[in-house]
């Protein structure tokens, strides 16, 4: 197979994964305005909390289930203990609050773990890879490919098909309608907020097997969201998609056509996104 | 009062002064820096490096009656960064003896600016230009750099294996990446050896599937790696996750040491080749004793990191015991033509390239089911010096 399309192939799979990490941050961002600096973190601590339940022999797919539950969770209580209180306070204080927070997660991972990164085997099942031809693929990152779709499909139903996803979408265009109508914001917004640093600690759990865990790939996925959701479009489930998927197909692609700058590529589609279309590919103005 | 009076007076008021001030100097600690990357991608090789000054400081306690002591600096692994703390160290606590850098680029900065301090810097970092063409008075280096850790492990792997004619690189774009890569292509040139592709990175690349990808598509015999720390590991483990260990070998040309095996697992680094600047089963005694003292401080096995924080500092120490001076100028005389025994056996300071003489090794991951201990990842299957005459490093000090 052509070096090119197995590069796309490849960048798919990045794509799914890189949208997964993405579309918590954006719908964040559409409902409440808040800029999260803590996303990465909640992709760091769902990582590690996969890898401490697989070291202790609790199966991968059980994991999978119970980390970015667990870290919602975590975030549900986060969202109302502090960040529900700087809401309607400028972006910097969102900033600063959230930054905070990704630091002290940063700092807890290394007293806890260490500094140095360790391994997440793949499950037995997952292991190898598929041969077709020339085409060769490990079955894990497939699976990711796979797992990713179905999970796009069933958040864009919550989103789009049921009552919780209208008066989220609602709430993005006016909270104080929303409020109008009976419904209780507040909760809507502790939902949403889980339920972003769920997708975000799904995307970390998943990318474990990948990549290992170290205490420093909170920031690295952080930057590469903030990209996705510029790209796409900030608060636009679709648009992280396309994002995600766009910029891991650049990301893969350049690697062949240009190996030294296919991380700076990311950000230079970014840029030229920004100059073409100042609010993301789907977003709007 | 006349004239001989006061000065009678002058002279007895100075003694306690003097005393005071003698006493205060010998009280005075010889400050040494530790700048190495305590945060970002190589944090953990700086927070073992780390420890590795901690034991050289806390074996030796004092040097000519003066105590000894260090300031950890994180150079967050940007030059720019490391020559900012090391100033501020230079300045403020008046410290002139540094080890450390990790990374090339840092470790170059540094060299310069210490140089320009009028201290001592002694490094780990691989770029050929250390000891080679940007080399200084006051920079020294203990680790053998890329031309010597390629001679001795891409070479004896041709030897081993001289059917794997097609070979692959991975390569990070900077300095020491590009020492490497073009050291591999004169052993591939001389040998005969096709190179069938290589693909750069950035310095904060963490995804590899793509550049695997393009050597997957070369169909090489060797996979030579030739990146370092967490981006080598993560670069290995993307690429057994690819089906590499199939139907390539792997060469790690510079392994960061233990902390990587640990990290990886024995089951990914199972048959997979790694070049090393240190293992802590090597048969030396200085080595033996270092295993005893980090067991007692740490509960574990030096790792490269620490061994090399550790052999740095003690250089530095063991060279102003031997001028029975801290005056940098004294130390640098002490260090240039040094022998001792070192880490890896008998070592030298090359006295015209600052640069230590020393083994550089060949490992082979071993199965899980063969370790004898936790630790045991892997059996030395080769050692050897391998150094560019001095002429030819491009070094003029």
């Amino acid at each position: 197979m052509n070096v090119y399309l197995l590069q796309i192939v490849n960048g798919i799979g990045l794509g799914m994964l890189y949208f997964l990490l993405a579309v918590g941050l954006s719908i964040v961002f559409g409902l409440l305005r808040f800029v999260n600096f803590a996303h990465g973190a909640f992709y760091l601590i769902g990582a590690y909390l996969a890898y401490q339940l697989v070291h202790w022999g609790v199966s991968f797919w059980l994991a999978l289930a119970v980390a970015p539950l667990a870290i919602g969770v975590i975030a549900w209580l986060l969202e109302k203990a502090l960040l529900r209180h700087v809401y309607d306070h400028p972006h910097e204080f969102h900033i600063l609050i959230t930054v905070g927070l990704a630091l002290v997660i940063q700092e807890v991972v290394i007293l806890i773990w260490g500094p140095i990164g360790d391994n997440v085997d793949v499950p037995s099942t997952l292991q190898g890879v598929v041969i077709w031809g020339s085409f060769i693929y490990p079955k894990y990152r497939l699976f990711v490919i796979g797992f990713t779709a179905i999970f796009a499909l069933a958040l864009w139903w919550i989103l789009e098909g049921t009552r919780i996803g209208s008066a989220v979408r609602a709430g993005s265009e006016s909270t104080e309608t929303v409020s109008l109508l009976g419904i209780n914001v507040f909760r809507i917004l502790s939902l949403v907020f889980a339920l972003g640093a769920a997708t975000a600690a799904l995307a970390g759990v998943l990318a474990a097997p990948i990549r290992g865990v170290d205490p420093f790939m909170g920031l690295e996925a952080l930057s590469v969201a903030f990209v996705i959701v510029v790209v796409g479009g900030m608060g636009s489930f679709g648009g992280a998609l396309i994002g995600g998927l766009l910029i891991g197909i650049i990301q893969s692609v350049m690697s062949t056509l240009w190996p030294q700058g296919a991380q700076l590529m990311i950000y230079v589609a970014m840029a030229a996104v920004l100059l073409l279309r100042p609010h993301g590919l789907m977003g709007r103005g | 009062m006349n004239r001989r009076d006061l000065f009678k007076l002058a002279a007895v008021s100075a003694v306690p002064g003097a005393l005071a001030s003698r006493l205060a100097f010998a009280a005075q600690p010889i400050e040494f820096g530790c700048p190495v990357p305590a945060s970002g991608a190589f944090a953990a090789n700086g927070k073992y490096a780390n420890l590795g000054m901690q034991l050289a400081i806390e074996q030796y306690g004092q040097a000519m009656g003066r105590p000894l002591h260090y300031t950890l600096l994180d150079t967050e692994g940007k030059p720019a960064t490391a020559v900012r703390k090391v100033q501020e160290l230079a300045q403020g606590q008046g410290a002139r003896f540094f080890a450390g850098g990790i990374l090339s680029s840092a470790a170059l900065a540094m060299g310069k600016e210490v140089d320009k301090l009028g201290g001592v810097f002694i490094t780990t970092a691989g770029a050929d230009e250390i000891t080679g063409s940007e080399c200084n008075h006051a920079t020294f280096r203990w680790s053998v750099p890329t031309h010597g850790a390629i001679e001795e492990t891409v070479r004896p792997l041709i030897e081993t294996m001289p059917k794997a004619k097609r070979w692959y690189t991975i390569t990070p774009q900077y300095v020491f990446g590009e020492g490497l890569l073009s050291a591999a292509k004169k052993v591939f040139a001389e040998k005969g050896i096709e190179h069938v592709g290589n693909s750069y990175h950035s310095l904060s690349e963490t995804e590899f599937s793509g550049y695997l990808t393009n050597a997957i598509a070369a169909k090489p015999d060797v996979l030579l790696l030739l990146n370092f720390g967490s981006q080598s590991s993560a670069a290995l483990r993307q690429a057994v996750s690819f089906g590499m260990k199939r139907n390539t070998t792997i060469l790690m040309a510079w392994a960061s040491g233990l902390e990587q095996f640990q990290s990886l697992g024995a089951d990914l680094c199972e048959d997979v080749y790694f070049g090393a600047q240190y293992w802590h089963q090597i048969d030396a005694p200085l080595n033996h004793d270092l295993v005893k003292r980090c067991r007692a401080a740490f509960k574990s096995n030096p790792n490269y990191s620490l061994a090399g924080s550790y052999i740095c500092t003690k250089i530095m120490i063991d060279a102003m015991l031997k001028a029975k001076s801290a005056d940098p100028q004294a130390v640098i005389a002490a260090m240039q033509g040094m022998r001792y025994a070192g880490l890896t056996g008998d070592e030298e300071i090359r006295k015209e390239d600052h640069q230590v003489l020393k083994n550089y090794y060949l490992l082979k991951g071993k199965a899980k089911a063969k370790m004898k201990d936790a630790d045991d990842y892997a059996d030395i299957l080769h050692y050897g010096k391998s150094f560019l005459p001095v002429a030819q490093t491009g070094c003029k000090l």
